[in-house]
């Protein structure tokens, strides 16, 4: 990882107000935190969940966070969610955001598919590869 | 480029006003909510003065005649392209011969009549007296100096901006520095200079009703219902000069706030000043709607500003950070 | 308002307004609020220093902090101001009195208890010096107003009156420089171009100017 990308990716997690980030990746761990403390508390769930978890059924694909966050059901000035359980999306529609301070980032459906789960709750702190979101692909 | 299909829309171009010629009695004009208008020329890239198309009726409808990146802010329309919903305050991509429909605004967790699109470089139409802002009275600025029609025809100022893949968006500010009286939405207000002329009763009702803003009420002015208010006496008073947000009372006791395009000088006595950092708010206040007053020091209201402003810079660097970010990957 | 000092106060945090002493709208006042227009224009907060009737409007380009520091400054140069006399052209604007381009000289009759010969005798006899542009697009606020002409501005104020109407509110006389709403007294019409945004500059008066109303026709 770059240095710059570190400087960058400390500036979104001050601005979130988010204490740790977790990143994993072939023979890397990274973590990022401001207070040590919190590292056993996130561990659970902010880990990345490795590529060969799945759901129960072998043809659902979790959609993992693209970056940390707090994760929404629901735009800010919405009430209504964007991808309950049992909605078919589009293939790019987003079935979830990512705030990070004052920005809402997409989570967006890999491809056409019904939204089978949402694992974490609405506004709940995620780590990059969480999983949020089970579909089962059309 | 977008053609406008709509007809009778009300909609205007609009940057952030057209400052420096009020000594030839030429009005600032400019958004209504101008932090909308900037939020949306951020997410693109653009100058926050670029000019944009401000929308206050609805349904409204577009038609992108190129590909682009455009951005959508303000009020929550219930956005669509083609048949896709699109989130607010939001940018993204539109292919040509797609059709950009405006809803009419949701109520949802903010209430607001105004919406604002924005496309890459800003809405390319010549700057009369250093700005792109539509003077209505006086038929210059912004497109043909007057309000769009079918037809029309909007260029962009800058080929492709490049939105990510997916898009982006913000949360409105109106969610972050929220401001309100018993639920009602609120603006600060600086008293002015007939302040005092008015009867304590009057002054006390100003502050405590709530002030409905009746249909009479648009870009020149927001005429509000309430309990009428009393001058103690009543001066005819020589010509001066005001700014969008001074709050008049003519003889009918019935204030009305001076906004964008209204007049820059009056005679009518003043009873106080929206302060610049809530116009905003006022602004996207819908018609039929009630708002309420608040009192304020001069140190208050400037730093209202201040934090209105901060909240700007917040968003250009947060922006600007992302923007570049995904153009590396 | 205090008839021997000025009045400052604020519109906002977007402008500070001063009021020179008293209710009248003297020349000598107002060529002193040019000069003081003329040194306020060159403070870094303001952004303009716009001239009213007698009074002066400063708009912010950045909203001081210490605003005494600012009033202080404002009231010394006002002491300090010297009239300066601005001298322009004399342009002349024949005017149709009455009749449908003037659909409140009746009000402005019955208010006064003059006849309309009268009125129009008093209207047209001046040279109106340009005080200062305001209102909209090239409109120019006049002094010289007989006194005995004066009629209030009106209740309710008309949704629009067209470019060129020559109209009374208060002490006050002006034309219209475009077509819009006004709460004035409208007592004629004149056709005349007063704004032009590709000129340079784009308004065709300015201050220092002085008009006549020359009494084309007068329509009972």
């Amino acid at each position: 990882m770059r240095i710059d990308s570190l400087q960058q990716l400390s500036t979104w997690l001050d601005d979130a107000g988010i204490g740790l980030l977790e990143l994993r990746g072939p023979g890397v761990l990274l973590r990022l935190g401001r207070d040590a403390a919190d590292a056993a508390a996130v561990g659970e769930r902010g880990a990345a969940v490795p590529h060969q978890e799945r759901g129960a059924q072998s043809r659902g694909v979790a959609v993992n966070a693209p970056s940390a966050g707090v994760f929404l059901h629901s735009h800010p000035m919405q009430s209504s969610p964007l991808a309950p359980v049992g909605t078919q999306v589009r293939a790019g529609a987003p079935i979830g955001l990512l705030q990070i301070g004052a920005l809402l980032l997409p989570v967006c459906a890999p491809r056409a598919a019904v939204v089978t789960g949402l694992r974490v709750p609405h506004g709940t702190v995620v780590g990059y590869g969480t999983p949020l979101v089970d579909l089962d692909p059309d | 480029m977008i053609e406008i299909l709509s007809a009778s829309a009300l909609a205007t171009v609009q940057d952030l006003g057209r400052l420096g010629a009020l000594r030839w009695g030429v009005g600032t004009s400019g958004a209504m909510d101008p932090l909308a208008l900037a939020a949306g020329n951020l997410l693109l890239g653009n100058d926050v003065d670029a000019a944009a198309v401000e929308v206050p009726v609805f349904p409204f409808q577009v038609r992108f005649t190129e590909d682009g990146a455009f951005a959508l802010t303000g009020a929550d329309c219930a956005a669509r392209l083609d048949d896709v919903p699109l989130l607010p305050w939001w940018v993204g991509e539109a292919r040509a011969g797609q059709v950009l429909t405006l809803g009419l605004p949701r109520a949802g967790a903010w209430r607001a009549s105004r919406a604002y699109l924005c496309l890459p470089g800003g809405i390319d139409v010549p700057a009369v007296l250093g700005s792109r802002s539509t003077q209505l009275r006086g038929d210059f600025g912004g497109h043909e100096g007057r309000t769009l029609r079918q037809g029309d025809v909007l260029r962009a100022g800058a080929a492709e901006s490049g939105a990510p893949v997916g898009g982006f968006g913000l949360v409105p500010p109106a969610l972050v520095l929220p401001l309100q009286v018993d639920g009602v939405p609120a603006m600060r207000v600086l008293p002015a200079a007939e302040y005092a002329h008015y009867t304590e009763a009057s002054r006390a009702a100003f502050w405590a009703g709530e002030w409905k803003i009746t249909s009479q009420s648009d870009r020149y002015g927001y005429r509000l219902a309430g309990t009428p208010l009393e001058a103690g006496a009543n001066v005819e008073m020589r010509s001066h000069g005001i700014v969008p947000g001074v709050i008049q009372v003519p003889p009918g006791g019935q204030p009305i706030v001076q906004m964008r395009d209204a007049q820059p000088s009056g005679g009518y006595p003043k009873l106080g000043t929206v302060i610049e950092a809530d116009l905003w708010r006022l602004g996207q206040a819908p018609i039929g709607s009630r708002v309420r007053f608040i009192e304020t020091t001069w140190d208050e209201a400037i730093s209202a500003l201040d934090q209105m402003q901060a909240w700007l810079a917040n968003v250009q660097r947060l922006v600007a950070l992302y923007r570049r970010q995904q153009a590396r990957s | 308002m205090s008839t021997h000092e000025p009045t400052i106060s604020v519109l906002g945090t977007s402008a500070l307004l001063f009021e020179a002493p008293g209710h009248a709208m003297t020349l000598p006042d107002q060529q002193r609020i040019w000069a003081l227009a003329q040194e306020a224009g060159r403070w870094p907060e303001v952004r303009e220093a716009v001239p009213g009737m007698n009074n002066l409007m400063l708009s912010f380009a950045r909203a001081p902090l210490a605003l005494a520091d600012l009033r202080a400054r404002l009231l010394a140069a006002w002491d300090a101001a010297q009239p300066l006399p601005l001298e322009g052209r004399v342009i002349e604007l024949p005017v149709v009195y009455g009749g449908e381009g003037g659909p409140h000289l009746a009000d402005v009759v019955a208010h006064t208890g003059l006849s309309i010969d009268q009125i129009v005798e008093i209207h047209s006899a001046p040279a109106y010096p340009v005080y200062a542009l305001g209102s909209h697009p090239g409109y120019c606020y006049l002094g010289g107003m007989d006194a005995r002409i004066a009629t209030p501005r009106r209740k309710v104020p008309v949704l629009s009156i067209p470019g060129g109407a020559v109209s009374i509110g208060g002490a006050q006389t002006g034309v219209s420089a475009s077509a819009g709403p006004s709460g004035w007294n409208t007592i004629g019409s004149t056709a005349m171009r007063f704004f032009d945004p590709t000129r340079e500059p784009p308004a065709l008066l300015q201050p220092g100017d002085t008009l006549r109303f020359r009494v084309q026709k007068v329509i009972r």
